[in-house]
C-alpha cells in the first residue's frame, strides 16, 4: 500500500501541482511561475481554440461508441445465448479484438482504410463507392468504428455471461402466459439483466476517456482537430511542438476529473451489487 | 409424417441455418481485419497494395527484415524485461494487501479498496505528464524501470481486487483449520491459499503481461530510444508516405502473437479480469 501510494499519489499531487503553473518543457524548470487559476480559465474562456471542441468530440465519441457497442454487444449476446456447437471455437474469435495490442489495432486499420490500397475501398468499389476513410469527412466515423469493433466483444460477452445467469423460470411462465417473445424480451430479459448493462457500459464510459493508443496510431488527431480527444489534446499541448507542460497539466486535470465522475459512479453501482453477491452465495452455502 | 409437423421441422432447421449464418457474420467482422493483417505480413511487397490478388504466393521476406532492419530483438529484450518484472513486483506486492482486504475487517475498508480501484481507472494521458517530469528530475527517463514503476502503479490495483476475489471464493474454514494445527498466517497464506487460487493467480499474472505488453501511450513518452517496448514499434510506420505495408503488418503480427496465445488460455477468466473482478462470469 505504501508502495502504491508512493508511485501513484505523489506523481497525482505534482499534476495538480504543475497545472498551476506555466512550466514549458524548453525552458529551465526554475523558471516556472505560479500563475492561479489562469490555466483553467483560458481553458474554459475558449482563448485556448481547440478545448471545447476536443470535449465535444469527446463526447460525440463517447456517446456514439457506447451505445452502438451495446445494441452490436447485445445483438452478439443474444445470438450466442443458444444452443451452439463449439460455442467455446465460436467465442474464442470474439477475443481477438479485445487483447491485440492497441496500437497495433491502429495498424491494422490503418492498412485497411488506406485509400487506394485497403481492402475496404475495394469491397465497395463493387457498389462503385469510394470512402476516403480518414479523411475530414469521415476520420471520427472512422475512429469509432475501430473503437466499436475493438469493444464491442467486451460488452457481448458481458452480456452473455448475464443472460446466461438468468435463471429459466420466469421465461417458463412467460411462454405460459402466452407473452410474444417481444413482450418477453422487453419485460423479463432486459430488466434482469440491467446491472450487468450498468456495469458494461460505465466501464466502457471510462475506456472511452482513456482511448489514446488507436487514435494516435490512426490520424494523431487530425486531419486538423477532427478527431482530437482530451487525451490527445493533451498529448498535443504538452509534446507535441510546443512543450506546455503547464497548460497540458491542466487538460490532463479536466480529463481527470470526468474520468473520476465516471468512476465514482461505477464504483457505487458495483458496491450495491458485491454485498448483494456476497449475500447470495453466503445463502447458496447455507442452503 | 403430416405436413404441420413437416412445417414445423422446416422452419426450425431454417432456425438454425440462420443462427448459425448469424454466427458466421459475427466472427468474419470481428476476425476479418487480423487475417487482413497476417495476410499481409506474408505478402511480398507488391502484392501488399492490390487488395483484390486474394491468393498470393506467401513470402517471408518481411518477417526476415524486421528482424535485419527494424532492431526487432532490441524491442523484444525490452519488452519482455518491462513485462516480466512488472508481473513478478506487481503479484508479490498484491497479494498481502489482497489477502488483507478478503480476510481482515477494518473501518472503511470498502471505501479503501474501492479508492486503490480507482487508480486503475485513471487515463494514461493524465498519468503521463507527472511521471514524465518526475523521470526527468531522478533521470531515470527511458530506462526499463521508469516503465515497470509506471505499470505497476496500474497492475498493483488490478491484481488486489482479482485476487481478493479469488481468495473470497475459498471457505475460511480450510485456513481455521490450518491455524488450530499451529500454522502462522504467513505459513497459511503459502500453504493454504496460494496453493488453491493457484489458477487465478496464473490468469492474474497473465491478466496483467497482456495489460503491460500492450501499453503504449506511456512507453511512447517515457522512453525514447534505449527502453523502447514492442508496440512503439507503431510509430514507425505513421507517416503517410511511403508505408511498407508488408513490414507494418509483420511487426503487427510478431507483437499481437504472445497476447493472443496468452488470451486463449485465459478465456474462462477473460469477462472476471476485464471488469477487474467486479463480475466473476
Amino acid at each position: 500500500m505504501i508502495v502504491l501510494f508512493i508511485i501513484v499519489i505523489v506523481p497525482m499531487i505534482f499534476l495538480w501541482y504543475v497545472g498551476f503553473t506555466d512550466y514549458d518543457l524548453g525552458k529551465g524548470w526554475d523558471q516556472r511561475h505560479s500563475v492561479g487559476f489562469s490555466n483553467y480559465v483560458r481553458l474554459f474562456s475558449g482563448e485556448d481554440r481547440d478545448f471545447w471542441p476536443a470535449v465535444l468530440t469527446t463526447l460525440i465519441f463517447l456517446a456514439s461508441t457506447v451505445s452502438l457497442e451495446f445494441v452490436i454487444g447485445l445483438g452478439v449476446a443474444m445470438l450466442f445465448n443458444r444452443k451452439i456447437a463449439a460455442k467455446a471455437v465460436w467465442m474464442a474469435f470474439l477475443i481477438i479484438p479485445l487483447t491485440i495490442t492497441p496500437a497495433v489495432i491502429g495498424l491494422m486499420w490503418k492498412l485497411m482504410y488506406n485509400t487506394e490500397y485497403g481492402v475496404l475501398n475495394f469491397l465497395l468499389n463493387f457498389i462503385s463507392a469510394k470512402v476516403n476513410w480518414l479523411g475530414p469527412q469521415s476520420a471520427l466515423l472512422s475512429i469509432i468504428i475501430v473503437d466499436v469493433w475493438q469493444w464491442a466483444p467486451f460488452v457481448a460477452l458481458m452480456l452473455y455471461a448475464g443472460l446466461q445467469a438468468i435463471s429459466t423460470e420466469p421465461y417458463e411462465s412467460a411462454v405460459i402466459d402466452g407473452a410474444s417473445s417481444l413482450q418477453i424480451f422487453r419485460f423479463i430479459t432486459l430488466p434482469l439483466l440491467k446491472p450487468m448493462i450498468i456495469v458494461a457500459l460505465l466501464l466502457r464510459s471510462i475506456d472511452a476517456l482513456r482511448i489514446f493508443d488507436t487514435v494516435y496510431v490512426l490520424t494523431k488527431g487530425g486531419p486538423g482537430n477532427l478527431t482530437e480527444l482530451l487525451s490527445l489534446h493533451v498529448y498535443r499541448v504538452g509534446f507535441e511542438h510546443t512543450g506546455w507542460i503547464g497548460r497540458s497539466s491542466s487538460v490532463a486535470i479536466v480529463l481527470l476529473i470526468l474520468a473520476t465522475i465516471i468512476t465514482t459512479i461505477f464504483m457505487r453501482v458495483v458496491n450495491i451489487a458485491r454485498p448483494a453477491a456476497v449475500a447470495n452465495k453466503i445463502e447458496e452455502r447455507s442452503g | 409424417m403430416t405436413s404441420e409437423a413437416r412445417r414445423r421441422t422446416t422452419v426450425r432447421i431454417l432456425k438454425r441455418v440462420g443462427l448459425y449464418l448469424g454466427l458466421v457474420v459475427v466472427v468474419v467482422a470481428f476476425a476479418f481485419p487480423f487475417y487482413w493483417m497476417v495476410a499481409t505480413s506474408i505478402k511480398t511487397r507488391i502484392d501488399t497494395i492490390n487488395p483484390a490478388k486474394w491468393i498470393f504466393s506467401p513470402t517471408l521476406e518481411n518477417l526476415t527484415l524486421v528482424f535485419a532492419k527494424r532492431n526487432f530483438l532490441m524491442y523484444l529484450r525490452n519488452s519482455l524485461v518491462t513485462v516480466v518484472s512488472t508481473t513478478l513486483l506487481s503479484l508479490a506486492l498484491a497479494l498481502p494487501a489482497a489477502y488483507a482486504f478478503a480476510r481482515f475487517r477494518f473501518k472503511g475498508k470498502e471505501n479503501v479498496a474501492f479508492t486503490v480501484l480507482s487508480l486503475r481507472m485513471l487515463p494514461a494521458m493524465c498519468v503521463v505528464l507527472p511521471y514524465f517530469l518526475l523521470g526527468r528530475f531522478i533521470g531515470i527517463l527511458d530506462t526499463s524501470l521508469i516503465l515497470i514503476i509506471v505499470y505497476m502503479s496500474f497492475n498493483i490495483p488490478f491484481a488486489i481486487w482479482m485476487l481478493r476475489g479469488f481468495i473470497e471464493d475459498i471457505p475460511i474454514d480450510l485456513e481455521e483449520a490450518a491455524w488450530i494445527d499451529g500454522c502462522t498466517l504467513t505459513r497459511s497464506l503459502f500453504r493454504v491459499i496460494i496453493p488453491l487460487i493457484a489458477p487465478g493467480l496464473a490468469a492474474t499474472a497473465i491478466f496483467i503481461v497482456i495489460q503491460s505488453w500492450n501499453e503504449f501511450a506511456l512507453a511512447l513518452f517515457l522512453t525514447s530510444f534505449q527502453a523502447r517496448t514492442l508496440p512503439t514499434m507503431s510509430t514507425m510506420f505513421l507517416s503517410v508516405t511511403g508505408i511498407v505495408w508488408g513490414e507494418m503488418a509483420s511487426v503487427g503480427v510478431l507483437t499481437t502473437l504472445p497476447v493472443l496465445i496468452f488470451s486463449l488460455v485465459i478465456q474462462k477468466y477473460m469477462i472476471r479480469g476485464l471488469t477487474f473482478g467486479a463480475i466473476k462470469g
